[in-house]
């Protein structure tokens, strides 16, 4: 394989603005995918992996937000990374198969070997290089990243089962009721150009079954709940994956790391904090530091923009990000946090497992704390835009829409 | 003359602070509460003062004997075995209280804190020529108390009802009576008891600043750091940075770290408050400290010797002594 011409593509699916609902009342002001993580936004993390690919001819976004959303950050991640990034526009939602069907001819423009597909919304480490060798190895049509993860919580995910020694994809179903397995697909796949041959049929096959004497198709052992569906629509899991499971056609890659997907805003806390860590092994050097004398002092994993003014008797940790702009006053507590941009902080105030919003501003001695519960709905207190907490108003467990001014406590309330 | 002090009870209502020492003994203000008032009598000549008593009578003695030799004044215990409720040891401190001057005494329940017009009740009193007279104060919902029903212009009373339901008047029964010795002769030794409802301790603590600024008293604090109405003991210790007051009472040997906001809240002896926390609304019992950037208000409690972790958020936390506080009270609770 060394010195080999085959190129790699790396598609990402970054979905659309009724997918970003769950992130609301910060989606108001950003697309979910540029939602920062960890000081960065959130399709950063799968892009900046795909750099360690060797061999990447280029990084393709695909969603059905307007072009417009991404043209900024796309040229300026191109720039940075020094590898061409391009944001497609579905004109309507395809499905993780079908959108990557639909850009087909661009995909396989540099004829690539292989092909990547990335879901936006999973926050995991990325294992990109060694996928890719062990799906060479398999020499299937597609390799799948998947994780162990606690019975209860598989259920959540699309479950599946693969040969403990051949490390085949065996069964795959989506959601089950009952339990299947405790080992789930990640989100992260990696197929050679066949896949697109693969979702032809499952076109060819929706066709057919219009026809009523046609009936055996695989589509239809699978198809009892799949009515009508609309036409290009084609799910990566339902319809690629169930079918083609036991078919020597598709493999497993299992990682040990975290896996998280990010479905709301107390979960972007958590996978920002993840990311952070593993930025201590990575890349260090984004981390700050300071031990209140000069530099206010750190506890943990703590992002801080370079713009951002930190005032050193605060102190920052463990699990904080804070972004551009940002003034951070004399003794202000911030544990498990992420301040957006433009944030002022005024003197002993204390944030504490919450997220607040671009330009919001906290008076003195004020406090914004959430319970740390990230699956609860009211777990962790998010500010949207230019949001106000007066001088020592405690904000506890609630979600603030844009342009509020607080100035009695509150707790537990979503405040419109 | 002569004074007796109803201690009498348990002082549930005030725990957790009074798990820890007698309710007369409660600081308020920075000074025992009992205090406040043998000062106001010695102030206008009383020179003995008898305390009715029913529990822990042995602390409340020992520290009596401190206030004997400091004020110049007797002060002795009449010891109820059983709670008799107000009018009760009257009867039993009778021997005490009766002398040969025929002169008239002062009866006051241990929980008031007011101006003490004392001197203008003597005057009144032998004014009208009765055999008692009681002090009264004009409340805006006089159904949570006693109301004496009297005669505005003269002052005699008609009739007491307690906790009406419709308006009968707005004077209720401030806790001050002064009394001739021949009341006590109608007086038989057997339990009665009446009920008062508990003075919001916090909201004393505002009128009684407030009375301390009317008469320009240089114990309140000044400078730019402080807001309203404060007390600061002279050996407690204030940071930089700090924002003190509205109605703040920082009690001897208190250390208030720098970064501090405290408002409408009592700090008692020997409490340290570390840098950047936030309290309100609050007492905090001898000794305790409160940790950094940590956050107390709406009516917390902290009994003595409590410790509050770093960052902690109580809501209402009543907290009996000697306790650690590691995580947050969200919500108004006991923590036992």
């Amino acid at each position: 394989m060394e010195g080999s011409e085959e190129m790699v593509v790396a598609v990402i699916m970054v979905g659309g603005p009724t997918i970003g609902t769950r992130f609301r009342p910060l989606s108001f002001n950003v697309p979910e995918p540029l939602f920062p993580l960890a000081g960065h936004p959130m399709v950063h993390h799968p892009i900046s992996a795909c750099k360690r690919i060797r061999n990447l001819a280029r990084i393709l976004l695909i969603g059905y937000y307007e072009e417009k959303e991404f043209t900024l950050y796309v040229s300026s991640i191109s720039n940075e990374l020094q590898v061409p990034v391009r944001y497609l526009k579905e004109d309507k939602p395809h499905g993780s198969a079908g959108g990557l069907y639909y850009f087909r001819d661009i995909i396989m423009e540099d004829s690539p070997s292989h092909i990547f597909l990335l879901n936006c919304d999973v926050c995991c480490s990325f294992p990109l290089p060694d996928m890719l060798e062990a799906h060479r190895k398999y020499g299937g049509m597609g390799t799948l990243l998947v994780i162990k993860v606690s019975a209860e919580s598989a259920n959540q995910f699309g479950e599946l089962v693969a040969d403990p020694n051949t490390k085949e994809l065996l069964h795959y179903t989506e959601k089950p009721e009952t339990f299947v397995s405790d080992l789930i697909n990640c989100g992260v796949y990696v197929f050679t150009p066949d896949i697109f041959t693969a979702i032809e049929s499952v076109f060819a096959n929706r066709e057919d079954r219009a026809n009523p004497l046609r009936d055996t198709s695989f589509e239809s052992l699978y198809s009892s709940t799949r009515t009508s569906v609309p036409k290009g629509f084609v799910r990566l899991d339902q319809d690629i994956l169930s079918p083609l499971a036991g078919k020597k056609q598709l493999y497993t890659y299992e990682t040990t790391d975290f896996w998280e997907q990010i479905k709301a805003p107390g979960i972007s806390l958590k996978c920002s904090a993840l990311y952070l860590s593993r930025f201590r092994a990575t890349a260090p050097g984004l981390l700050a530091s300071g031990d209140g004398t000069k530099k206010a002092k750190t506890v943990g994993e703590v992002y801080v923009h370079p713009s951002a003014k930190v005032h050193p008797t605060a102190k920052i940790g463990p699990n904080v990000s804070i972004s551009a702009n940002v003034r951070v006053g004399a003794g202000v507590r911030l544990i498990n946090s992420i301040i957006l941009d433009d944030v002022e902080l005024k003197e002993n105030a204390v944030v504490i497992n919450s997220i607040v919003g671009w330009k919001s501003s906290l008076g003195r001695w004020a406090r914004v704390q959430g319970d740390g519960n990230y699956n609860s709905k009211l777990g962790i207190s998010l500010l949207g835009e230019a949001v106000t907490v007066e001088d020592e108003v405690v904000v506890t467990s609630c979600i603030v829409l844009p342009n509020k001014a607080i100035n009695v406590s509150v707790q537990e309330e979503i405040i419109l | 003359m002569k004074a007796l002090i109803l201690v009498g009870g348990f002082g549930t209502r005030l725990r957790p602070l009074t798990l820890s020492v007698p309710k007369p003994l409660v600081d308020f203000a920075n000074k025992p509460m009992i205090l406040h008032q043998i000062e106001a009598l010695k102030a206008i000549g009383v020179t003995e003062v008898v305390l009715a008593i029913n529990y822990q009578p042995e602390v409340m003695l020992n520290f009596l004997k401190d206030f004997e030799a400091k004020l110049g004044i007797k002060i002795t215990c009449s010891q109820e075995t059983e709670p008799l409720g107000t009018a009760g040891p009257l009867a039993l401190a009778r021997d005490k209280l009766m002398d040969k001057s025929g002169e008239p005494f002062f009866v006051l329940n241990s929980d008031v804190i007011s101006e003490y017009p004392l001197k203008e009740m003597i005057a009144f009193h032998k004014s009208h020529g009765g055999e008692a007279s009681i002090m009264v104060t004009k409340v805006d919902e006089p159904s949570k108390y006693g109301v004496v029903v009297m005669n505005e212009a003269t002052g005699h009373v008609d009739k007491f009802v307690e906790k009406p339901k419709i308006f009968v008047g707005n004077k209720i029964n401030a806790g001050i009576y002064l009394l001739n010795p021949s009341v006590l002769d109608r007086i038989q030794l057997r339990p009665t008891s009446i009920e008062k409802e508990p003075r919001d301790y916090i909201t004393g603590l505002r009128l009684y600043l407030e009375s301390l600024r009317k008469k320009s008293s240089v114990k309140l604090a000044t400078g730019s750091h402080i807001v309203g109405n404060v007390l600061v003991d002279e050996t407690a210790k204030i940071g930089e940075g700090c924002l003190i007051g509205p109605d703040v009472a920082i009690g001897p040997g208190c250390v208030v770290e720098a970064g501090v906001r405290l408002s409408r809240c009592t700090v008692m002896r020997g409490v340290r408050i570390k840098k950047h926390a936030c309290i309100s609304s609050s007492i905090i019992g001898w000794h305790s400290t409160v940790g950094q950037w940590a956050r107390v208000e709406n009516m917390t409690i902290l009994g003595e010797d409590v410790h509050v972790c770093d960052e902690i958020y109580s809501n209402g936390g009543v907290v009996l002594p000697h306790k650690e506080i590691k995580s947050s009270i969200l919500k108004p609770e006991i923590v036992m």
